[in-house]
């Protein structure tokens, strides 16, 4: 079966930030979270690269390991999801996570952390496809619907790869082929193996 | 009109200057690329902005995890179970409430004491049903319990700085302190005069795990709560809030049951102020001297 995987082209991403906008408009995710974000290494001076990231939904992931109350869970397809009724907010996939991808909204009482929130590759979450909850807690569902997640959708120069992990690592290595030069993903031998 | 030809000379030199750096900066571009970096080498330094240490401390993090909570159930467990045998097989140890009664907390004293009692035992039920969170199902229930956590840590401080305050000057260990534990501590039964001016040792063993233990717990819990370390760090405070946590539950448990069962009239005694005669003679004797 396939599993879904995300690929940043880092030699086509330009720092636009709309993977980022589609992200938290699209889905609905309030301010203070961000479940994509852009890093830019080298801004201003020559090798100047930047990269999209989000949760790469390992094969392997430690933050599954690490969750005390296994709200945490992998599908078929390999997209990692949370089941937000069951998270407890205790913050150890954010530290056990080599993305730093877990995100917490701050709560009113005493800056308490509410549960976890992160990438869902726009599969929705554990509540029925296309309900209200599935839409309120975990945003769009558009695995369900046969498209790709709205992050790589928007991209403008398509630097950012999103789908089944052979035929996106085949795009890339087409990819740099043509361009005649070699990458390392950061994260490869966690989240590609 | 000389001065005027060598201006012009001088002015094809820098014009020549400009063409030619500029043509041969061009020239490395081009054969170099725009990016001064190779993508691998791109790839590594993104390597090192995400994730700087996660090798080295996630595989021993996740592992701990996994594991410290195992420990927890028997100590919950355990300890408790220890001491049904002890209450069955030598029982409390009691004293003749009649004679002279001796003034032992004053008012102030036995609110801050009750206060903190309040809190820490909120702490440490609300801390174990996040420990066992799955066993709860997780869940609003198990949140609601780490925002009792959070509230009760800082409730805790604020009435523990004061008693401590009051307690630590009797509360250094003294060289008499070893007859104590060498005569059974409390769990003995026997009424022979323990060596222990007004707190005994492991009175004063509490006193420091619950205070100076409850102020490096509220410091770890805090870091832990904010999130805002690096990744690294906070698995460190992870680690040590959990371990001294499995001391504390364990240290508390043994509090209870000796001011509860083992030690009768002991919570009397923090409810009125007052110890009977021959308690202080028997449990503090040095009092009276």
């Amino acid at each position: 079966m396939a599993r879904m995987k995300f690929l940043c082209d880092i030699e086509r991403c330009i720092d636009c930030k709309g993977c980022v906008i589609a992200c938290k408009e699209g889905n609905g995710v309030p301010v203070g979270i961000n479940r994509r974000r852009v890093i830019t290494i080298n801004q201003g001076k020559p090798g100047e690269r930047s990269i999209s990231i989000a949760c790469m939904h390992c094969s392997d992931a430690p933050c599954i390991a690490v969750c005390p109350v296994s709200a945490l869970y992998q599908r078929d397809d390999g997209i990692v999801l949370v089941n937000k009724d069951v998270c407890i907010g205790c913050g150890y996939c954010f530290i056990a996570c080599p993305f730093g991808v877990p995100q917490f909204p701050k709560g009113d009482t005493f800056g308490k952390r509410g549960v976890m929130d992160k990438c869902t590759f726009c599969a929705g979450g554990p509540a029925p496809n296309f309900s209200e909850k599935e839409r309120r807690l975990y945003g769009q569902n558009r695995i369900a619907e046969g498209k790709v997640p709205l992050c790589a959708a928007m991209c403008s120069t398509k630097a950012l790869l999103a789908g089944d992990g052979d035929k996106i690592a085949r795009i890339f290595q087409e990819r740099v082929a043509r361009r005649g030069t070699g990458a390392k993903a950061p994260g490869w031998s966690t989240a590609y193996k | 009109m000389k001065t005027s030809r060598w201006m012009e000379v001088v002015n094809l030199c820098l014009l020549s200057c400009l063409l030619g750096g500029g043509l041969a900066y061009g020239a490395e571009m081009l054969l170099r690329g725009f990016g001064a970096i190779s993508t691998v080498q791109a790839f590594k330094e993104f390597g090192v902005v995400v994730s700087p240490h996660w090798q080295e401390y996630s595989e021993d993090f996740i592992s701990f995890v996994n594991g410290v909570g195992r420990l927890y159930l028997p100590v919950i467990v355990g300890v408790p179970l220890v001491f049904l045998i002890h209450f069955v097989a030598i029982g409390p140890k009691g004293f003749e409430h009649r004679g002279r009664r001796i003034s032992f907390y004053g008012l102030f004293t036995r609110f801050l004491h009750w206060m903190c009692a309040l809190f820490f035992s909120l702490v440490v039920v609300s801390g174990l049903m996040v420990v066992f969170a799955k066993a709860l199902g997780g869940g609003s229930l198990v949140l609601s319990a780490r925002t009792i956590h959070l509230f009760c840590a800082y409730g805790f401080m604020v009435f523990a700085a004061p008693l401590f305050l009051i307690w630590v000057k009797d509360m250094f260990p003294a060289p008499y302190d070893i007859k104590w534990l060498l005569c059974g501590g409390y769990l003995s039964k026997r009424k022979v005069e323990v060596p222990a001016g007004k707190f005994n040792l492991g009175q004063k063993m509490w006193f420091w795990l619950a205070f100076v233990g409850g102020a490096v717990m509220f410091y770890t819990g805090y870091v832990v709560s904010g999130l805002s370390l690096p990744q690294a760090q906070i698995a460190g405070y992870v680690k040590i809030h959990l371990i001294l946590g499995l001391f504390i539950v364990a240290l508390f448990i043994t509090h209870l049951y000796m001011s509860l069962f083992a030690v009768k009239g002991s919570l009397r005694s923090m409810i009125s102020g007052y110890k009977w005669e021959e308690e202080v003679r028997v449990l503090h004797s040095r009092m009276l001297k």
